[in-house]
């Protein structure tokens, strides 16, 4: 039993290395670009409503690296809009004024004392959060190992996802004297309670606000204390593919958190996500040889102190290397290549393109589908009409793209009209074969068209032959003249071609011809189904069953006279209680019969027959035993 | 070998077969077929009949002939107009076919010229089973007559 054991490990293994390959290649699909930036500057840059409000702009906007435009009459407005007595309304307070520049305030014992005490263990998680928030934020003193122990004691007791992410950023003002490793641990606790959405996605249920405060807030911990955040890279990008999906901010609680989180992603010590942006369409030419991309952080801001490198590309189709281990340069802005040195045939390459520079680099590889267009020309384009019979020589004109051919051709059903031609990439000299070559015949007078598929044959030369009178249903026997045209296209070519290469006659034979081609009108209503119901079953006439009734009743009638004839008599009748109950159960019996055919079901008629068989049962036994001991006296 | 069926005595003849009455029957139908006449047999058969039979079983051989009648004017109807709905024919004629198998079972445990037979079986155990049996068969033709 060793060799089945030993190879479902080999499986297993294999199928875990496959899901580590799929799961190395999830991309960054989410991020905030110029636009969504813009949005988020806006709602963060509405005016002030009070505390809170100023709260959310300031620091929010301090995480995108942007200053808030008038600071002194923002110092000015949370000085006067500060409420002393409340422990939130300090904390929003000093944690704004401690962003914005020449912004102090004198605390008053009272209001410490007030913070110190919502410091223990009997404030809620948020309570301590704000009052070491507010201390911290207005540099006064705090015994970090007391609201250490108070905060472990409250988080045992709170076990919500906010609460518990309140608790990481209330750590990251704690002194790092204190041992706050059980609180960095909780980090590893919240990525275990992430819901997974497809592979793509990583968010709590409680949404995207939440998710982005706990980014930011797992960050800042790590950052204070130096340890890497238990966050795997492939949970990063989720994470990130999450928060940044949001592109429509309403509450201003929402846009800060998304502004923090993207600050906390774009400027940290340990996980920085990059993004690969190609400059347009990720396509290249002859006109345009250079590929062109751009790296960036989260926020779009570009990065250029990187360097990016072509590690591989693979033509998708051939699945030949083409390129390798080949740098990009540097130039303003962009990262180039110049794709086009090592004369690609057209088509589509698969880019496998890694960024260095920094450790801290996340999803810095990344596959890219390049495309590779090209132009296409026509060459030796041969018309010919040959004679079925093989009598007459064949009739071949050539014509040269894009004229038209002189003089029109005729084919009826003695002979065939053929056309072959070859296309060649323009700038290499390569056959090509595009996915749509087309030969159009159109109706001049009755405005109908024809489509046919042109093929390659094994020398890579087009042909199409028309045999007029094979082909005549698909033309409804219309004869006349047809415009001839040659339709080629690609996703690869740059220029897809529309010629009109010849007119053609087709004439066909009378006898075939309709009388007027009708357009199918496919949109008319059906004619009408009509439901047919089921027909009931013949039945006699009444009379017929009525008389059969009487009929099949009647032997009862005979049997009645014969028994009284017989002598059948009902004299020994005695009436003792258990013969009554007998005669009364039986009765009872065959009326629950009656019953059970008009009215009841099968269980329910078991259940009261069981009742009245039992009843009649013991009746009819001591009945007959009586009888018996009667008889035999 | 010694024949396991081996018998120190010949085996017993049913009264049904060999009794007296049966031996009755059997010369005077002889007797009246020697005659050469259908209904001479007939005639001797329903005297015999008359005669020879308890009441207790003639007032059963009546109830079996209304049963047998009944069944068959079903069939009839069923074959001269048509078997919709074929429930209900079913259950009718399963009623009379059953009924009159039941009654012929009777029939044959409470005559007492089979006595020997059926030893441990009383007339009334033999009634209550048919009453028994009959209860069941006319539960289900209910059930099934629609």
């Amino acid at each position: 039993m060793a060799a089945p054991g030993s190879r479902l490990r080999l499986e297993a293994a294999l199928g875990f290395l496959l899901l580590l390959a799929c799961a190395q290649a999830l991309v960054p699909s989410h991020r905030l670009d110029a636009r969504d930036l813009a949005r988020l500057r806006a709602v963060l840059e509405r005016p002030f409503t009070d505390v809170r409000a100023a709260f959310y702009s300031i620091v929010g906007l301090s995480s995108l690296g942007v200053r808030v435009a008038d600071e002194k009459a923002a110092c000015k407005f949370i000085k006067s809009h500060v409420d002393s007595s409340s422990v939130e309304s300090l904390f929003y307070a000093a944690q704004a004024m401690q962003v914005l520049s020449g912004c102090e305030v004198t605390i008053s014992n009272e209001t410490r004392e007030l913070l110190l005490a919502a410091v223990s263990e009997d404030s809620s998680v948020t309570q301590i959060f704000h009052a070491v928030g507010a201390l911290s934020g207005f540099g006064l003193p705090l015994a970090s190992q007391e609201a250490l122990s108070a905060l472990s004691a409250r988080l045992s007791k709170e076990e919500s996802v906010l609460a518990t992410i309140q608790a990481l950023e209330t750590a990251s003002h704690l002194s790092q004297q204190a041992d706050l490793s059980s609180i960095v641990e909780e980090i590893e606790d919240l990525v275990a309670r992430l819901d997974d959405l497809g592979g793509v996605y990583l968010q709590f249920e409680e949404g995207i606000e939440t998710t982005a405060l706990f980014v930011a807030a797992a960050y800042k911990l790590s950052d204070h204390v130096g340890t890497e955040p238990a966050i795997k890279e492939d949970q990063v990008i989720q994470l990130m593919n999450a928060i940044f999906s949001k592109k429509n901010f309403e509450t201003l609680s929402e846009a800060f958190s998304i502004a923090r989180a993207a600050g906390a992603l774009s400027q940290n010590r340990f996980h920085l996500p990059i993004i690969i942006v190609p400059d347009g369409p990720a396509a290249v030419s002859h006109h345009q040889p250079l590929l062109r991309l751009q790296v960036t952080n989260v926020m779009s801001q570009l990065l250029t102190q990187v360097s990016v490198k072509l590690d591989q590309a693979r033509s998708v189709s051939s699945k030949a290397t083409v390129l390798q281990q080949l740098p990009f340069t540097l130039s303003g802005d962009f990262f180039e290549l110049n794709f086009m040195n090592v004369k690609p045939a057209s088509g589509y390459y698969d880019f496998s393109i890694s960024v260095d520079g920094d450790k801290r680099f996340i999803a810095n590889k990344v596959e890219l589908k390049v495309k590779v267009s090209t132009e296409v020309g026509i060459t030796n384009v041969d018309l010919s009409i040959v004679d079925k019979d093989q009598s007459i020589a064949p009739k071949t004109t050539r014509v040269a793209y894009p004229a038209k051919a002189k003089g029109s051709f005729t084919a009826d059903s003695h002979q065939n009209f053929a056309l072959s031609f070859q296309l060649i990439d323009v700038n290499s000299g390569a056959e090509l074969i595009p996915h749509q070559t087309f030969v159009r015949l159109h109706n001049q007078k009755t405005g109908q068209e024809v489509v046919f598929v042109a093929e390659p044959d094994s020398k890579n030369v087009y042909k199409f032959e028309l045999d007029t009178s094979e082909r005549k249903t698909e033309f409804d026997s219309a004869s006349g003249t047809y415009t001839l045209y040659l339709i080629i296209g690609d996703a690869t070519l740059e220029n897809p071609i529309l010629w009109n290469v010849a007119d053609v006659v087709i004439t066909f034979p009378e006898e075939d011809a309709p009388s007027t081609v009708q357009s199918k009108n496919l949109f008319v209503p059906k004619p009408e189904i009509q439901h047919l119901f089921r027909e009931p079953e013949k039945r006699p006439p009444t009379v017929v069953s009525n008389t059969f009734t009487a009929l099949v009743l009647s032997p009862l009638l005979l049997l009645l006279i014969l028994w009284i004839k017989i002598g059948a008599n009902i004299s020994n009748f005695s009436f003792a209680p258990s013969t009554i109950v007998f005669h009364l159960g039986h009765a009872a019996m065959l009326g629950l019969m009656y019953v059970y055919w008009t009215q009841l079901n099968m269980f329910q008629t078991l259940k009261y027959l069981a009742i009245l068989g039992g009843i009649t049962f013991l009746a009819g036994n001591r009945m007959l035993a009586q009888k018996a001991v009667k008889r035999t006296q | 070998m010694r024949n396991s069926s081996y018998r120190s005595q010949p085996r017993r003849c049913a009264p049904a077969r060999c009794g007296r009455a049966a031996r009755r029957m059997r010369s005077a139908v002889a007797a009246a077929v020697m005659a050469g006449s259908v209904w001479a047999v007939a005639r001797r058969f329903l005297s015999e009949y008359g005669g020879g039979t308890a009441g207790r079983l003639k007032a059963l051989d009546a109830f079996l002939l209304y049963v047998l009648l009944t069944g068959a004017l079903q069939f009839g109807y069923c074959l001269g107009v048509g078997t919709f709905p074929f429930n209900s024919f079913l259950s009718g004629f399963i009623s009379a076919v059953g009924s009159f198998i039941l009654g012929v079972c009777l029939r044959i445990q409470i005559n007492p010229q089979n006595k020997g037979e059926f030893q441990g079986i009383s007339p009334e155990r033999a009634f209550a089973d048919f009453l028994f049996a009959n209860t069941i068969l006319h539960l289900v033709v209910i059930n099934f007559v629609g």
